[in-house]
């Protein structure tokens, strides 16, 4: 069998190994490459930052289990920077069972105490809520009704100051969802947006970003963050380096990857096709 | 009266009275009939907390019969079944005897068993990728061609690596997401809605039986 031959049926623990190393050694070593700005990098910054106003009621939900945290810890984690910065109640919800504990997660490495939130007043975590889109629905409908006791003290919703004004979905200004599937932005655009009319921004995983376009283009969703890479950018303009930027090298060496065996693979195929002729 | 209840009218009158209930009040504001979907929302979101302890049971019954009967892998059932019963025990929300999400054992457990293992599944993803891309992406002829090169500008597009060195890639690969994915996308959605909108319009006519008796056979 010829050298070409054997590269174009090159054994797959080979590719599996290769994709290990040029995974592993921007993580070990950072190669430190700048990272450009795109457009949905911007429009999220710029919609949290100048489309939130003060008094506003943000819902922040993270939609995905252990298996999404990592394309979608880093951006959760700077966009709750972000929004904690502003004078804002928040309102913490997940419709996935894993949520709770991810956003537990969170928590330990941004605490709102730190910027002077008080639990209860200035936000309040509403924990995991089963049942789908009906339990999508249903919270928009009602609150008080959907959710019997909030998640950290178990104490019904109603002793929550943070409460007093937050009934439906019409005393909310922005959900701010991170999702893996289902449900996601779709149950949260027909039971939210589509019924009452409340903005969605919603960061996802490289696979759904093909699935998210329409919406982005029809202006149900009002930004889109799409990935590691985008969630890398959004930290360099947040002026807060993390997970995402330490992540983003092994993007870049793992795609020059898939592009230096793409092209090994097409000249070994046309070789070879020409030694059959 | 035993044969009335086995009526296949009543499944399906039921799932006529429930759909509507659910469709009315999207686009009428007729208080009677949104208090009662509010309140049929609420009894779903019970049953569905209620199957939880479906699931528990059901996996306790399938890893249990095959460590009794030492089917091929038992031993990882074991696993299964001891996780389980630490994860569900552990996690209770009991917090005046210790127990629920700030239990020491259970968040150890999440931290460091749950978090690793689900983001180890997911990165194995970029494994298959990179062995699938070598393979597939081959210019056997135009339509593999264009498959070809469409993927490798969205790869490229997407590592700071190349559109630092060529940034008119991220502009070719916003096109290809904002131009032709978005016009496929679109219509995998809409037929998509069609579908569900003829399957919908089929159940409450009654025509559409699948769900019922497992073929609606009468």
């Amino acid at each position: 069998m010829s050298i070409m031959k054997k590269v174009q049926n090159l054994d797959t623990r080979i590719i599996y190994l290769l994709a290990w190393l040029f995974v592993l050694f921007p993580l070990i070593s950072p190669l430190g490459l700048p990272i450009p700005i795109s457009n949905d990098a911007r429009n999220w910054y710029n919609y949290v930052e100048n489309e939130v106003n003060d008094g506003d009621t943000v819902i922040f939900s993270l939609m995905y289990g252990t298996s999404g945290m990592p394309e979608l810890f880093p951006m959760s984690v700077a966009t709750m920077k972000h929004i904690l910065e502003k004078d804002v109640k928040i309102v913490v919800v997940t419709f996935w069972v894993e949520g709770p504990l991810v956003f537990d997660t969170l928590i330990g490495q941004v605490d709102p105490a730190d910027y002077g939130k008080v639990y209860g007043e200035d936000w309040i975590n509403l924990g995991y809520i089963p049942g789908q889109e009906t339990a999508i629905g249903s919270l928009a409908t009602s609150f008080q009704n959907t959710v019997a006791n909030d998640y950290v003290e178990g104490r019904p919703l109603s002793s929550f100051p943070i409460m007093d004004d937050i009934k439906s979905a019409n005393d909310v200004d922005l959900i701010i969802s991170f999702e893996t599937g289902t449900p996601g932005a779709p149950e949260w655009l027909r039971q939210w947006n589509t019924a009452y009319g409340v903005p969605i921004i919603v960061g996802c995983i490289g696979v759904s970003v093909p699935g998210m376009i329409p919406y982005i283009n029809s202006g149900q969703m009002a930004a889109l963050m799409p990935g590691l890479t985008v969630s890398a950018e959004y930290e360099v303009l947040l002026s807060k380096p993390g997970l995402a930027v330490a992540g983003v090298d092994a993007v870049s060496t793992s795609h020059l990857l898939v592009v230096l065996l793409v092209i090994i693979g097409n000249i070994a195929y046309f070789m070879t096709k020409e030694d059959e002729k | 009266m035993s044969n009335a209840l086995k009526r296949i009218e009543i499944p399906i009158a039921l799932t006529i009275i429930a759909t509507l209930l659910q469709v009315i009040p999207y686009y009428l504001d007729i208080a009677p009939v949104k208090n009662a979907a509010d309140q049929m929302q609420t009894v779903v979101l019970i049953i569905v907390a209620c199957a939880t302890f479906v699931g528990v049971i059901s996996i306790l019954q399938v890893h249990g019969k095959k460590i009794q009967r030492k089917s091929e892998g038992w031993e990882y059932s074991i696993i299964v079944v001891l996780g389980t019963a630490v994860m569900a025990l552990t996690g209770l929300p009991l917090a005046e005897f210790g127990l629920g999400t700030n239990n020491a054992i259970f968040n150890y457990i999440f931290t460091n068993a749950m978090t690793p293992l689900g983001g180890t599944m997911y990165s194995i993803i970029a494994f298959f990728i990179t062995s699938a891309a070598f393979r597939a992406f081959r210019a056997k002829n135009i339509e593999s061609s264009i498959v070809l090169v469409a993927g490798t500008i969205m790869v490229m597009g997407n590592a700071p690596l190349f559109t630092n060195a060529l940034p008119v890639l991220a502009d070719i690969s916003l096109w290809i997401r904002e131009v032709p994915n978005m016009a496929t996308m679109r219509g995998v959605m809409i037929g998509a809605a069609l579908g569900a909108i003829a399957l919908a319009v089929r159940t409450l006519m009654g025509i559409e039986r699948g769900y019922l008796r497992g073929g609606g056979e009468e």
